[in-house]
């Protein structure tokens, strides 16, 4: 499986395709941007006063943007088995 | 389609516990590990605190799992103007002893599962359950991200905060954002000769007024930490992902925090920061203060077919963010349930409902998830007094915290009935305390199913 890296947060790989294991419901987002505020990997923005994910090349999983997203417009899953964030490290 | 007797989602910290007992039991056990490896998917501080070995599983006690630092003694700093204005390192044993072992999640919990395999559990690696099988309510078994049906008769959940199981399962709900906290942490390589030197078998903790700009408000968040490890420091600090009311730009300020802390503080400045060099960034939440919100705490932890353990369950330490202790102590109490449920074939929601007794009734569980002296630290804000900051600190990482009214209580409370259980116990113990920290020296541990970590 293909491996990646970040320069920004090193010592962590992202192995495999995990696909879009997170996404956002635009019909209930409010454009509020609190996934924006808790996400330290940057995975989203705002766009036209929606949300919408521009990439999980650096996301860790760790689900905060699921958790203040009150609307129920983030949609959250886990990677399929194997993919996705791994560390030596943690 | 196949069927077990318990399967266990999780081969974090409590999942392989369960699994070891239940295996060991006789029962047919599957362990299921999203990650290739179990652990390299699991971000923590990391140092468990030793009650979690002395009255955690017999068979951690008497193993040599890979630890990276005893830990005998907490340094607080207190932190002004970039400077050092006070030091608190009241909280102290002397070694062998100590007051927790810091550790790598990725070969502690491959270590911890191997125990589990070794016992007979079967592990699956690269496995995601992905939503529970449903039957008039009852949790029948689980399916995978390959499409398959692992159906069981009692399913451990210990898949951690983020686990959807139990709220598929409609047991529990997603934790309120003011649980949870969101922690960063950075990891430093460091020559062992200066971690020895700078730290010795220490901790350190930097507190400060929130002006200072080094961490979280008082009591909405975790103050800077530096944990340290054989060839390594793990600095880390977090913040709730609600504070004040509001939810806060914490991609801006955590990685803010610790800018300040490099630049402005001294002791980093001079001390430390020429002997390290930075090696990994991660993070993750963690529910810390589920306990103290009530609709939190009240959420289901069994159900008809179901046991819910460790942070799944929300058995963080609200004072300190320790979890593992209650991974390992809920883990031994589903699997004890489970069995007495599968050797009566009966795992309905009222069999299974002796977990909740014994999760109350255990000396440490309910009582670390409700313990107020961090939240408490929010009166510091208002009173922006450093009298006051200095006195709760000593009473929550300073001597004040083995007080009856505090640590004290559990403690007591937990040799008591290990005694009763084998007056011997005490023995084993100082004979564990030996051993790891002879480990440790030689730097010698069981051998790993998959090799650690390369260093250099
Ligand atoms: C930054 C941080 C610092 C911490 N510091 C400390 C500390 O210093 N001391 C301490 O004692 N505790 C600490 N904790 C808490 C401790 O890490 C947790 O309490 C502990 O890991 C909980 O164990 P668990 O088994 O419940 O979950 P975890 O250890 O998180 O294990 C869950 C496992 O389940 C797997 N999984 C999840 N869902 C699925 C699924 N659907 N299918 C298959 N597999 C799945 C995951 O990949 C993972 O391996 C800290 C936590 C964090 C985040
Ligand atoms: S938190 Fe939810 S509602 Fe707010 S912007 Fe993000 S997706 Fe939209
Ligand atoms: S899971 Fe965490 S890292 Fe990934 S997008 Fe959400 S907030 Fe960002």
């Amino acid at each position: 499986m293909e491996i990646r890296t970040s320069d920004r947060f090193p010592g962590v790989e992202w192995v495999g395709d995990p696909g879009e294991f997170v996404r956002v419901d635009e019909s209930r987002c409010d454009g509020c941007a609190n996934c924006v505020r808790v996400c330290l990997a940057e995975c989203f923005e705002i766009k036209n006063k929606k949300a919408r994910v521009r990439s999980l090349a650096e996301c860790m999983e760790c689900a905060a943007c699921w958790y203040v997203c009150d609307k129920e417009a983030v949609i959250f899953s886990w990677p399929p088995g194997g993919t996705g964030f791994r560390t030596d490290w943690g | 389609m196949e069927i077990c007797d318990v399967l266990v989602v999780g081969a974090g910290f409590g999942g392989p516990v369960a699994a070891r007992k239940c295996a060991e039991a006789g029962l047919d056990t599957v362990l299921l590990e999203r990650a290739a490896v179990p652990g390299e998917k699991v971000v923590s501080g990391l140092v468990i605190p030793f009650y979690g070995f002395t009255f955690g599983p017999d068979f951690i006690r008497e193993g040599n799992p890979p630890i990276e630092r005893p830990i005998c003694k907490v340094v607080n700093r207190f932190v002004r103007h970039g400077e050092i204005y006070a030091t608190d390192s009241t909280l102290r044993v002397p070694k062998p002893l100590v007051l927790g072992y810091a550790a790598y999640c990725k070969p502690f919990c491959t270590w911890l599962a191997d125990r589990a395999v070794e016992a007979g559990a079967e592990l699956r690696t690269s496995t995601t359950a992905v939503e529970p099988i449903l039957e008039k309510g009852a949790v029948r078994g689980v399916v995978t991200d390959r499409g398959e049906e692992i159906r069981c008769k009692v399913l451990i959940d210990a898949g951690g905060t983020q686990n959807r199981l139990a709220i598929q399962a409609g047991l529990r709900r997603k934790y309120l954002p003011e649980a949870l906290e969101l922690y960063m942490i950075w990891d430093f390589e460091m020559a062992k000769e200066d971690v020895d030197e700078t730290f010795g078998l220490s901790m350190e903790f930097f507190h400060a007024l929130p002006e200072e700009g080094i961490g979280a408000p008082l009591g909405y968040g975790s103050t800077l930490y530096i944990f340290t490890y054989r060839e390594s420091i793990h600095p880390g600090l977090g913040q709730f992902l609600v504070t004040r009311g509001e939810i806060p730009n914490l991609a801006g300020l955590l990685p803010r925090y610790f800018d300040n802390f490099q630049e402005k503080v001294t002791r980093w400045r001079r001390d430390i920061a020429p002997k390290a060099r930075l090696r990994a960034v991660t993070w993750d939440v963690c529910p810390i203060y589920a306990g103290l919100i009530p609709e939190t705490r009240n959420m289901p932890i069994c159900g008809d077919g179901i046991l819910v353990i460790g942070d799944a369950a929300g058995f963080e330490a609200s004072a300190f963010g320790d979890g593992v202790p209650s991974a390992w102590f809920s883990a031994e109490l589903a699997a004890d349930v489970a069995i007495e449920a599968l050797r009566r074939g009966d795992t309905s929601r009222s069999a299974l409902a002796a977990y909740e007794d014994k999760v109350r009734e255990h000396p440490y569980i309910t009582w670390i998830i409700t313990d107020w002296r961090r939240w408490d630290l929010r009166k510091v804000l208002v009173s922006g007094s450093d009298t006051e900051l200095r006195r709760m600190i000593r009473d929550h990482w300073g001597i004040g915290a083995f007080r009856y009214r505090y640590s004290g209580r559990p403690l007591v409370k937990a040799l008591r009935e290990a005694m009763r259980r084998d007056p011997r116990a005490p023995l084993k113990w100082i004979e564990m305390f030996t051993r790891y920290y002879r480990n440790w020296e030689e730097n010698r541990f069981d051998p790993l199913s998959v090799p650690g970590k390369e260093t250099g």
